[in-house]
């Protein structure tokens, strides 16, 4: 369990923070020619009522969320396939896993919207929901192709986590008659989502960075932005600054939210029967504040 | 509290009443776990409202044994019926063959069959009440507030009536294996299973679930227990088994198990235990 309490801060990572922060201020006096940081351009770019802020952000939380579910569902799937009797199933799933996890996300993401595109195998095109909800075909395009590459780490995570459930608690919902079906889905999971949850919450902490990467695609999320807003400004100190800000905003959001669903799914344990922090399970605050090192269980 | 006849079997409406005089019929039943012969050529029948207690030195079979009789564990050779079904497979060639049975329907047979494990094995993420009513609700599609009155009822039967909606973690071991006879009994079976229910419980534990299956056979339940609580065999069994290295030694009543054995082999195994 050790994942759940790796994101304290160590106070030698801190330190290094900001002894690399210093270098950075003191670098920029120092040259040849001196660069002057503009806290007006920094904040107007920063300034989420500026135009296009928030529409990224919204586009980099929708995929990532998108993105992240379809990931968790096909875990679930592969994860479930790799432990099935069947041998093409198994083989399905392997296959599955060594490809997405063998290849950069990258090569993923242009190979399967240029490469397939320009080859006439799948055209992404875009789609018009029937609400009148319009997606570009490069956006759905983006949450399949992180869905997809997701999955294949998911699948990973889910399978320790059915395999960490104890065999006792099959073989008591079969005794009651129950169908795989119904020991997987009332029995099984349920407690495997214990173990599942932390490391499902890095994945999805990763997944809201990643989106970055879809810029390949032409996607305008929030670092496109604010790549092209340097590109028109031609102040990218400032412009990446403000987009490193809204990301660490973004993660440290999902935090907060983080702890608070790891401290519901340890329902029925020893450490979180009280639904509160207990000492097994700090807040996140608590974890940020106290900067302390990892608790090794 | 568990005095008056009916009160356990009450609760969930009465005894089961198997189709079949002979609820477990098992014939030549044969089980290797690789190379390892474990159950060579066990026949065993019990008959309804029968409690049958099976004894023997540990790796003599007797848990693998009733584990084959719902079939969470394949069988190589022979036939285990109960209620007059064929348990886990289907014959083909003839009658000739063993083809294992669809899941579907295992898990049918398996509602019949109420198993009680020395590990207890409650749902660790449901209350008592809701360890309970999970499989009457799911499997036999029976309403949440029926279910709930029946499941309240039980509990209060095995003596936890305060204890509905308490997590298995903040029960005693004796409490668990209490909910656990509960929860078996919820799907009214017509057959009970004990895997060495006490050996996993402190000792003052042990009495309060011996209690409640003591009532369970004086309410008529169909029971096979494998156990080493001999002052439990002598007081509630019908039949004592006596297995040994994959076979069945001897059977007979319980006083002519204790008193009087006539194999070698169980009276070498008494001579420890007793």
């Amino acid at each position: 369990m050790s994942a759940l309490h790796s994101r304290g801060i160590r106070p030698a990572t801190l330190v290094g923070c900001l002894f690399l922060l210093a270098l950075v201020v003191t670098g920029c006096s120092s040259g040849k020619r001196s660069f002057q940081f503009d806290g007006n351009i920094f904040l107007a770019d920063l300034n989420p009522t500026s135009a296009g802020v928030l529409g990224a952000l919204y586009v980099t939380l929708i995929i990532s969320v998108v993105a992240q579910a379809l990931g968790v569902l096909l875990g679930v799937l592969a994860a479930l396939g790799k432990m099935a009797k069947i041998v093409p199933l198994r083989v399905i799933a392997n296959g599955y896993i060594w490809f997405f996890r063998g290849t950069p996300l990258l090569v993923q993401l242009v190979f399967f919207y240029y490469g397939f595109g320009a080859a006439h195998i799948w055209g992404w095109d875009d789609i018009t929901l029937m609400g009148g909800f319009f997606i570009p075909g490069a956006v759905w395009a983006a949450m399949v192709i992180l869905g997809v590459n997701e999955g294949a780490y998911m699948a990973e995570i889910i399978r320790a986590g059915i395999l960490a459930v104890d065999p006792g608690q099959t073989e008591a919902a079969k005794s009651l008659g129950m169908t795989y079906r119904l020991t997987m889905t009332r029995i099984v999971l349920p407690q495997a989502a214990r173990v599942i949850i932390p490391p499902l919450g890095n994945e999805f902490n990763n997944m809201l960075k990643t989106t970055s990467l879809i810029f390949v695609l032409g996607v305008v999320e929030t670092y496109n932005h604010y790549v092209i807003l340097q590109g028109l400004n031609y102040r990218p100190f400032e412009a990446y600054a403000a987009c490193a800000l809204w990301f660490l905003l973004l993660t440290t959001i999902w935090g907060f939210i983080q702890s608070r669903i790891e401290i519901r799914f340890s329902r029925g344990t020893a450490t979180g029967s009280a639904g509160q922090s207990g000492p097994g399970n700090p807040g996140f605050a608590a974890r940020l504040m106290s900067l302390r090192a990892p608790i090794e269980q | 509290m568990m005095n008056k006849t009916g009160d356990l079997l009450g609760a969930i409406g009465g005894v089961p009443r198997p189709d079949v005089d002979v609820v477990v019929d098992a014939r030549d039943v044969n089980k290797w776990f690789g190379r390892l012969h474990v159950l060579k050529d066990v026949s065993l029948q019990v008959k309804r409202q029968e409690t049958v207690v099976v004894i023997g030195p540990s790796g003599s079979g007797k848990t693998t044994l009733i584990r084959c009789i719902n079939h969470l564990e394949k069988i190589q050779r022979g036939r285990i019926f109960v209620n007059g079904h064929l348990i886990g497979y289907r014959e083909a060639g003839g009658g000739s063959k063993l083809v294992e049975d669809k899941e579907k329907n295992i898990a049918q047979q398996r509602q019949e069959i109420g198993m009680v494990f020395q590990r207890f094995n409650l749902f660790p993420h449901m209350t008592a009440v809701e360890n309970i009513i999970e499989a009457p609700i799911q499997v036999r599609g029976m309403a949440r507030d029926d279910a709930m009155v029946m499941g309240r009822a039980l509990l209060e039967r095995v003596g936890l009536a305060a204890k509905e909606t308490v997590y298995p973690n903040q029960l005693s071991g004796g409490q668990q294996q209490r909910v656990a006879i509960a929860r078996a009994l919820a799907m009214k079976p017509a057959l009970m299973l004990f895997d060495e229910p006490t050996s996993a419980l402190d000792p003052e534990m042990i009495g309060e679930v011996l209690e409640v299956m003591k009532e369970l056979a004086r309410e008529g339940m169909t029971m096979i227990v494998v156990s080493h609580e001999m002052g439990f065999a002598r007081e509630v069994a019908n039949r004592v088994v006596m297995m040994d290295e994959g076979v069945v030694v001897e059977e007979g009543t319980p006083d002519q198990i204790f008193s009087a054995p006539t194999q070698e082999r169980t009276k070498a195994f008494l001579s420890k235990i007793l």
